[in-house]
């Protein structure tokens, strides 16, 4: 998938009301480009194998 | 109280005292060789000279923690004891709801929050008898990333200019530069383990669900938990026992019966089991000197009698990036509100990371929620296997503050900074298990090194016997930072 770019970014945001100011949308487009990148990479083991239960219930309460 | 014969008090001279340790500090009071209100005093003085540089503190209950002492006094006059930390002053992570006194969470939005009531864990500290000496410094909202700290910049009291680690840093400072006798932090990714590492404290993350998190500003529900950060091993599991247990203001807290922490701290590491974590050892993000250090770790508690080898864990280089993808997402959903009303009262660098977490396509977080699953087997089949895991809590000392306020330059730079450091605390996070952080050695430049023992779900006996048993070996808790009147090392 191609990069996102600052101009991505800005679109985004304002799609969702979240607030940039001043060079937000450069730092913000590579910390997602890297999100984006280590959770692709994600797609490479057997997620369907497993169901996403967080903690361990047999020993709460 | 009446004075003890003059050769057996304590003196304040030095810093004997002020390092002694929670335990040690807690029998001294109860033989009536020093008192309360001299224990205040002493770190009520020392953080007057120390913390105008180290920022440990964002609020000092000056004059209520001198109260309760002189109230301590009278009752230990009386034999009244209230508990086993009667008269032990502690410091909390301003997480961390306390009646009546500022709760920031770190942030300028909470700048004028008075809750009206304790959490359970200060409720639990202050029924055993200890004081409430003030509130601690951390990154905002305890998510990391602060780039200017609105309560003052925290500082490593090793070299004033390297990070004391985060988010429970004023904790890591505040123990490790003896400004008060233990505190608690609160560790989601790492935040009680990372502070004790760069600071040379030890950290103990709980087992999920084992300390109540009722009054305590929420991070990531499903890894949130409160631990001690203390100058000595026997002090964590002193302060664990006390914290530790079922609420019912916590509905997820465990019921399990809350085991004699101090008691097991006899049974060493002889016939325990030990994994090194090949992948965080022997990693490439991993500096030769902490490799080097937790290798002669892991070969001191062989020397006690544990069997030590090496194992892989290949899902453990995914962790950082799957631990941020689930809190980020969460906390950028809790803050959505105030990010859009109230952003300009957030440091940049928090608010950069939220926003950034209100864009990850939520099938992509989906997707991480099912890695953290396998992460959690991967751990969980590791630990059937062996008593404890060990591995470096961070791949590299405490790095010079700069380096965290520099823009983020690629999406390389941001992985390298935001996942990589967090692949070696989260796997005990998304686990949901017990991990310890305990000094294991220096770098040439004077700069701490943790070693991080993780345990199976309910098992910090286990974990803290052998960090105990290492650090009765190895003696490097009993090495202070030097500092100078201005705060910060010599």
């Amino acid at each position: 998938m191609a990069d996102l770019a600052p101009e991505d970014v800005r679109r985004l945001a304002a799609s969702l009301s979240l607030p940039l100011t001043g060079d937000d949308a450069a730092e913000i487009a590579h910390r997602l480009n890297a999100f984006l990148d280590a959770l692709a990479a994600l797609d490479a083991l057997p997620l369907e194998q497993v169901e996403p239960w967080p903690t361990r219930h047999e020993r709460i309460a | 109280m009446a004075d003890p014969p003059r050769e057996n008090r304590v003196s304040r001279a030095g810093d004997d005292l002020a390092f002694a340790g929670a335990a040690r500090q807690a029998a001294l009071i109860r033989e009536k060789r020093v008192s309360p209100v001299e224990l205040v005093t002493t770190y009520l003085e020392r953080i007057d000279r120390f913390d105008g540089r180290l920022r440990a503190f964002i609020t000092i209950c000056r004059e209520n923690a001198l109260a309760e002492a002189a109230r301590a006094e009278a009752e230990a006059a009386k034999g009244a004891w209230r508990g086993p930390l009667h008269g032990i002053p502690f410091a909390v992570k301003d997480q961390v709801d306390t009646a009546g006194v500022l709760t920031t969470s770190g942030s300028a939005l909470l700048r004028a929050n008075v809750p009206g009531a304790d959490s359970t864990v200060v409720e639990r500290l202050k029924s055993a008898g200890a004081i409430l000496l003030g509130k601690l410094n951390l990154t905002e909202f305890a998510l990391g990333g602060t780039i200017r700290f609105p309560y003052g910049q925290p500082r490593n009291p090793w070299n004033p200019e390297h990070d004391p680690g985060s988010s429970s840093s004023g904790s890591g400072i505040a123990a490790a530069a003896g400004l008060c006798s233990m505190t608690l932090g609160e560790d989601t990714g790492g935040s009680v383990r990372s502070p004790a590492s760069y600071c040379g404290a030890v950290g103990l993350r709980p087992t999920w669900g084992r300390v109540s998190r009722h009054g305590c500003f929420p991070a990531a529900w499903s890894m949130d938990q409160i631990g001690p950060l203390t100058r000595t091993v026997e002090d964590a599991a002193l302060v664990l026992g006390i914290i530790a247990g079922y609420d019912p203001r916590d509905p997820l807290t465990s019921r399990s019966a809350v085991p004699d922490y101090r008691a097991a701290l006899t049974g060493g590491a002889k016939g325990l089991r030990i994994g090194i974590i090949a992948e965080l050892v022997a990693g490439a993000d991993t500096q030769a000197e902490v490799r080097s250090a937790v290798r002669d770790a892991a070969r001191g508690l062989a020397g006690l009698g544990a069997s030590v080898e090496d194992i892989s864990l290949p899902l453990i280089p995914f962790s950082g990036a799957v631990f941020m993808a689930l809190c980020d997402s969460e906390a950028a959903g809790r803050h959505k509100r105030w990010l859009s009303e109230r952003a300009d009262e957030y440091d940049h660098g928090t608010r950069r990371r939220l926003v950034t977490a209100g864009l990850i396509p939520a099938a992509a977080v989906h997707r991480a929620a099912l890695a953290r699953a396998l992460i959690r087997e991967q751990v969980l089949a590791a630990l059937a296997k062996h008593d404890l895991l060990l591995a470096p809590t961070s791949p590299h000392p405490a790095p010079a503050i700069a380096s965290h306020t520099a823009p983020v330059t690629s999406k390389e730079d941001a992985a390298a900074r935001f996942f990589g450091r967090r692949s070696y605390t989260t796997p005990a996070s998304l686990a949901g298990v017990p991990a310890i952080s305990v000094p294991c050695g220096f770098t040439a430049g004077g700069l701490p090194i943790g070693l991080q023992l993780i345990g199976r779900p309910f098992a910090e006996s286990t974990i803290l016997s052998a960090a105990h048993a290492w650090e009765e070996t190895a003696g490097i808790t009993n090495r202070r930072p030097a500092l100078s009147a201005a705060g910060g090392a010599l």
